[in-house]
C-alpha cells in the first residue's frame, strides 16, 4: 500500500523568495535565480551551505542550468537535479524536494524555478504525427472553443470571462513580483485585443521570465539550525497525475485537474471548504472558472456565479489567485509552480500586505503542464 | 498537386473530397485517428495489431470559433476552426474553409481538398465545408 506525504516525516517550507516575473529581457537567468535563492535563504535564516539538494525547474535555460548558477553562490557539493515538465516544472521540483525530506534522505532541500523565454520546442512536434488543424496542440484554442460551448449551455458571458482577468490584474497590481502591476477595468479587459473566440489578450497569460525559490526542511533541521518554527508552513500533501483517455468534450486537463485536487484533499485530510487560498493554472480566464468548479470550491456549472459574487476575491470565501495568477503575476514556466508556493506561504504566515486573506490557514497550489499533467500541494500553518 | 499532410488523408476516387486515414485495432476493435505507427492508443496493443481504415470525411460540427491572433506557426489569421466528431467518439479539431456565419452547430461538414501555399509550394490541404455546399 503506497504511503502519502502526510504519513512520512513532516516537511515544512521555511523560506521563500522570488525575482519579479518580467517580459523577455537580457537579464541573465543566473541573476534572476540567485536573487530568488538569496531571498529564500534570508527568509529561512539559513546559509547556502545548509542546502543538501537542489531541484531546478526550468524549460528554456538549457542543460545543466543548476550547477552553472550555483557555482556563483558556492560549490558545496550539493545534489543537483534539473526538472522539465512544461508549465508544471517548478511544481514537480517542489514535489521532489518535499519527498526527499519526507523520506528522510535529506533534511534541507531547495526547489527553485528559473526561466528565460526559450525556444518553446515541444516534444509533440517530434511525435511524427500531423493533426488536421495546425492549432490542435494549442491549449488556448481548445479553451476558446469551450468558452463558446459554455456560453450556450451555461450562460457564460464574455463579461464573465473578462471578470477573471479583471480580478487577477487588480490582485497583481499590488504584487511587487508580478509581471503586470497595473489595475484594469472590466471594460479594458473586455476590449483588449481579441485572440481567439471570445478570449482577449488581458485574459491570457503573457510570455515572460523570472525565478522563484522555496526551501523545505525536516523537524530535525528546524531544531539543529535553530529555525523559527513560528514561520514554518507544513506541506500536507503532494499529488500528481496526468490525462486519461478523453470522454466527450470535457478537456482532459480539467479531468486530470479534478482528479488530482480530490486526491490531494484526501491525502491532506481536508475538504475544499477548508481552503482559504488557492493558486491555480489560469493561463486563460476560462480555466479559473472551470477549476473552481472542478476543485469543489463551488458546484459544477456555478464557477461564473462564484466569481461574480466575489467569493474567490481576496476577502471572499477562498482567495483564488491572490498573486494575480498566471494571467497577471505571469507564467515564466519553470518558476510558476514555486511562485505559487511563495504566495501561499506568505498568505498563511499573514505576511501578504495589501493582498492578505484574513485568517488564512490552509492553501492549495495546483498546476497543469502540457500533456496534460496535473500536480497539487496542500499547505497548512499550524 | 501534393497533399499537405498525406499521413492524415487521401483524395477520394472522384477527387472532390478527402478520405481520412484512421486505424482499427484487431485486439480491442477500437478505431483511432490519426493512424500512428506506435500502436493502439485505446488498449496499448502493438502496431502490428493496427490496420488502416478510411473514414468518409463527413463529420458532425460540435463547435467553432474564429482565431484572430497568430497563435501557432504556419497559420494566417483570421481562420475558423472547430471541433467535429469524425466517427462515433472520435472528436478532432478541424479547420473550416468558410466563415463562422456559414456554420451552425451539429451540421454535417465534409473534408475537401483546398489548395494552399505551404513552404513556398502549392499543396492540397484538408479543410471542411458544410456538406450541403459540396
Amino acid at each position: 500500500m503506497p504511503v502519502t506525504l502526510r504519513e512520512l516525516r513532516p516537511v515544512h517550507v521555511i523560506g521563500v523568495g522570488m525575482h519579479r516575473y518580467q517580459f523577455p529581457s537580457e537579464t541573465p537567468y543566473i541573476h534572476m535565480g540567485l536573487t530568488a535563492l538569496r531571498a529564500a535563504l534570508t527568509d529561512a535564516g539559513l546559509e547556502f551551505q545548509a542546502i543538501e539538494s537542489a531541484h531546478v525547474g526550468t524549460t528554456g535555460c538549457g542543460m545543466a542550468a543548476g550547477r552553472v548558477m550555483f557555482r556563483h553562490i558556492g560549490s558545496t557539493g550539493l545534489a543537483v537535479q534539473q526538472i522539465e515538465n512544461a508549465s508544471a516544472s517548478g511544481s514537480f521540483a517542489f514535489a521532489n524536494a518535499c519527498l526527499e525530506v519526507a523520506s528522510g534522505v535529506r533534511d534541507v532541500a531547495l526547489a527553485i524555478g528559473v526561466d528565460k523565454y526559450g525556444d518553446q520546442k515541444r516534444a509533440v512536434t517530434k511525435e511524427g504525427i500531423n493533426r488536421l488543424s495546425d492549432t490542435a496542440s494549442v491549449p488556448l484554442v481548445k479553451y476558446a472553443l469551450l468558452c463558446r460551448t459554455l456560453a450556450r449551455e451555461k450562460g457564460l458571458s464574455a463579461e464573465d470571462l473578462a471578470r477573471v482577468g479583471w480580478k487577477n490584474h487588480n490582485n497583481a497590481s499590488t504584487n511587487p513580483f508580478a509581471q503586470f502591476q497595473k489595475p484594469r477595468t472590466l471594460e479594458q479587459v473586455l476590449n483588449s485585443t481579441r485572440v481567439a473566440g471570445d478570449l482577449t489578450s488581458l485574459q491570457c497569460t503573457p510570455r515572460g521570465e523570472g525565478a522563484a525559490a522555496a526551501i523545505v526542511v525536516s523537524d530535525d533541521a528546524m531544531r539543529s539550525f535553530g529555525l523559527n518554527a513560528a514561520r514554518a508552513v507544513r506541506v500536507l500533501s503532494s499529488t500528481a497525475g496526468s490525462e486519461t483517455l478523453p470522454q466527450g468534450r470535457e478537456p482532459g486537463s480539467v479531468i486530470a485537474a479534478r482528479d488530482v485536487a480530490l486526491r490531494t484533499y484526501r491525502e491532506a485530510g481536508i475538504t475544499a471548504q477548508d481552503l482559504d487560498v488557492v493558486e491555480l493554472h489560469d493561463a486563460f480566464s476560462i480555466e479559473e472558472i472551470l477549476y473552481t468548479e472542478a476543485f469543489g470550491l463551488c458546484p459544477e456549472g456555478h464557477g461564473h456565479h462564484y466569481l461574480r459574487e466575489g467569493r474567490s476575491a481576496i476577502g471572499g470565501e477562498c482567495a483564488v489567485n491572490s498573486s494575480g495568477g498566471l494571467i497577471a503575476q505571469g507564467h515564466p514556466l519553470g518558476p510558476t509552480g514555486v511562485g505559487q508556493i511563495h504566495e501561499i506561504v506568505r498568505q498563511l504566515r499573514g505576511e501578504n500586505g495589501d493582498r492578505q486573506q484574513a485568517n488564512a490557514r490552509i492553501g492549495m497550489a495546483h498546476m497543469i503542464g502540457l500533456g496534460s499533467v496535473a500536480i497539487a500541494h496542500v499547505l497548512r500553518k499550524d | 498537386m501534393k497533399l499537405c499532410k498525406p499521413d492524415l488523408y487521401k483524395l477520394s476516387d472522384d477527387g472532390r473530397t478527402m478520405l481520412l486515414r484512421a486505424a482499427r485495432c484487431s485486439r480491442c476493435g477500437g478505431l483511432s485517428f490519426p493512424a500512428a505507427n506506435y500502436g493502439c492508443p485505446l488498449c496499448g496493443a502493438g502496431p502490428e495489431c493496427c490496420s488502416e481504415e478510411a473514414l468518409s470525411g463527413e463529420a458532425r460540427l460540435l463547435e467553432f470559433i474564429t482565431i484572430h491572433g497568430k497563435v501557432a506557426p504556419g497559420i494566417t489569421p483570421p481562420i475558423v476552426v472547430g471541433e467535429a466528431e469524425l466517427a462515433p467518439g472520435i472528436i478532432e479539431e478541424i479547420e473550416l474553409a468558410v466563415p463562422e456565419e456559414a456554420l451552425t452547430l451539429d451540421m454535417i461538414v465534409q473534408a475537401v481538398p483546398i489548395p494552399i501555399e505551404r513552404d513556398e509550394e502549392s499543396v492540397l490541404a484538408c479543410r471542411f465545408i458544410p456538406k450541403g455546399a459540396l
